[in-house]
């Protein structure tokens, strides 16, 4: 009917993790040809360099932050936890805070399969690592660059290290044949996106009536596209807000 | 040298090493729990949801690009969803132009990464530089529509959902679930990591049995919520509550570790 090339209806996950994923293989060239599992792409090392690279890029856009006031990869509220620390010197709350996430997520990682970047890198290490550096008085790695690069990428390799050793005395142990319910959560993970469009629906229409109105066409007719309806409730949403400002409170 | 000039070279090579890994581990993902993937299970419900369509993808990108560009504008923090959502999303689009066989491109982690560095280097220097000149009637639909609803699906739509896969999943990862979401939702603030690991600890008992792994498994669960709930001060909250007298040493300690609730 369409171009697409699933066949599912709009909302559907039409894919599903899983090991079926390497089957088609492809004849393409550099950038098409799928790695296969014996590859450093799919490799058991190649995660702690990739643990590395982005917590480097977490930790320099904490460096930023501290120096510039911009570019830090955490949310307002828990971003608001450092700067605290950086005006008044208690850095207690985003150093525990942080800390907390960071040894919760690196337990449950190697479990499930899929390290939380949210929880593990850009809290533990983008805010509670520098909280407890500067709590400490090592201003150091958050006032230059260069530094702040091989400090971070030191951290991230620590943690990717760290997920790879709990893996081998776990999931990959001898004798052990547990997954710890890993297809359990990815099913739910799966089903979790399906539930954003129509959240994006009735949040805009609480937001104001023109917004509401331009979010539901545009859901309806990414439905009708068979297209997946959560792009077209925040475009429509989007455009409508252009025209139609959400008033103040 | 110029500070704005400074904020765009260190941009260019964060976003580069954010987009790198941040792409890999997305595309191992997919590979999981055979290989050690790296996003969250709501980056992978989400990129699901687009259904390997680039329009989508772009979309749902674009829609977190203009509440972090607003969110960018006010506090300097340009949220959480760069990594999860954004560059994952805008990766996935670029990949699919041309080609839309998923094990080629999504699931693909030297396709996801050599993409990836290139969207994250675009990305973090838009954000950087040019959130002050986004229009206002985009920033307020950005945060008034798709905040609310991002904060709905963390809480409580996700720990629904994956509280009725523990319940289904079995008697012993459904009790699991049950007591370590209700007190995860109690000392962390959100149930959805407690019940993972309740789920975790339910199944692999199921499996394995209680073995050294998972013994020391849930002694560790139980260390770290218990570790948990004095660092966020839940200890005093409740005594409060309960309208009993807090020990002078236990509030004294939690002075002294800067540990006290809010």
């Amino acid at each position: 009917m369409t171009d697409t090339s699933t066949s599912a209806t709009g909302g559907i996950p039409a894919q599903n993790s899983g090991s079926g994923s390497g089957e088609e293989r492809a004849k393409g060239g550099f950038l098409t040809k799928v790695p296969g599992e014996g590859s450093f792409w799919l490799s058991e090392w190649a995660f702690p360099v990739f643990v590395a690279c982005l917590a480097a890029g977490i930790f320099t856009g904490t460096q930023l932050y501290y120096t510039y006031g911009t570019g830090v990869f955490s949310d307002v509220a828990v971003a608001s936890m450092l700067k605290a620390g950086m005006e008044n010197g208690s850095y207690g709350a985003a150093a525990a805070f942080g800390a907390g996430f960071l040894f919760a997520r690196i337990i449950e990682g190697p479990m499930v399969g899929i390290l939380d970047i949210g929880g593990s890198l850009q809290t533990g290490v983008g805010i509670g690592i520098p909280a407890m550096l500067l709590g400490a008085g090592f201003t150091a790695p958050l006032e230059h660059f260069w530094l702040a690069i091989p400090v971070g990428a030191l951290l991230g390799g620590l943690i990717g290290i760290a997920i790879l050793a709990i893996r081998r005395a776990t999931v990959n142990s001898t004798g052990g044949t547990s997954t710890f319910g890993a297809d359990v959560m990815m099913g739910a993970g799966n089903s979790a996106g399906r539930y954003l469009g129509p959240l994006v629906i009735i949040s805009a229409a609480t937001a104001s009536l023109p917004v509401g109105i331009g979010s539901t066409i545009g859901a309806a007719l990414f439905y009708k596209w068979q297209k997946p309806l959560t792009g077209g409730a925040i475009i429509g949403a989007m455009i409508a807000g252009l025209f139609f400002p959400i008033p103040g409170k | 040298m110029n500070e704005t000039l400074t904020v765009l070279l260190e941009s260019l090579v964060i976003g580069g090493l954010i987009g790198f890994g941040a792409s890999a581990g997305v595309a191992r993902m997919f590979h999981a729990p055979k290989v050690q993937g790296m996003g969250a299970f709501r980056t992978l419900g989400e990129l699901n949801a687009c259904q390997n369509d680039p329009v989508a993808h772009f979309s749902f990108g674009l829609g977190f690009l203009f509440n972090a560009w607003s969110s960018a504008v006010g506090t300097g923090a340009l949220t959480s969803d760069v990594d999860h959502r954004i560059v994952p999303h805008w990766t996935a689009s670029v990949a699919m132009i041309k080609n839309r066989k998923l094990a080629e491109t999504l699931h693909n982690p030297r396709r996801m990464a050599i993409t990836g560095t290139a969207v994250g280097m675009v990305l973090v220097t838009l954000l950087n530089t040019t959130a002050a000149s986004i229009p206002h009637s985009l920033q307020e639909v950005a945060a008034k529509v798709l905040g609310p609803a991002s904060e709905w699906l963390i809480n409580p739509v996700m720990p629904i959902i994956f509280w009725m896969a523990a319940v289904d999943a079995g008697r012993r990862a459904g009790a699991w679930g049950t007591v370590l979401g209700g007190l995860g939702h109690l000392v962390m603030g959100n149930a959805v990591p407690g019940i993972v690991l309740g789920i975790v600890i339910g199944k692999g008992v199921d499996d394995l049995g209680w073995t050294k792994v998972t013994k020391s498994l849930a002694a560790v669960v139980l260390t770290l919520f218990a570790a948990s709930t004095f660092l966020r001060g839940a200890d005093v909250t409740l005594l409060q509550q309960l309208n009993v007298d807090i020990p002078h040493w236990l509030t004294h300690l939690h002075d002294v570790t800067g540990t006290k609730p809010e």
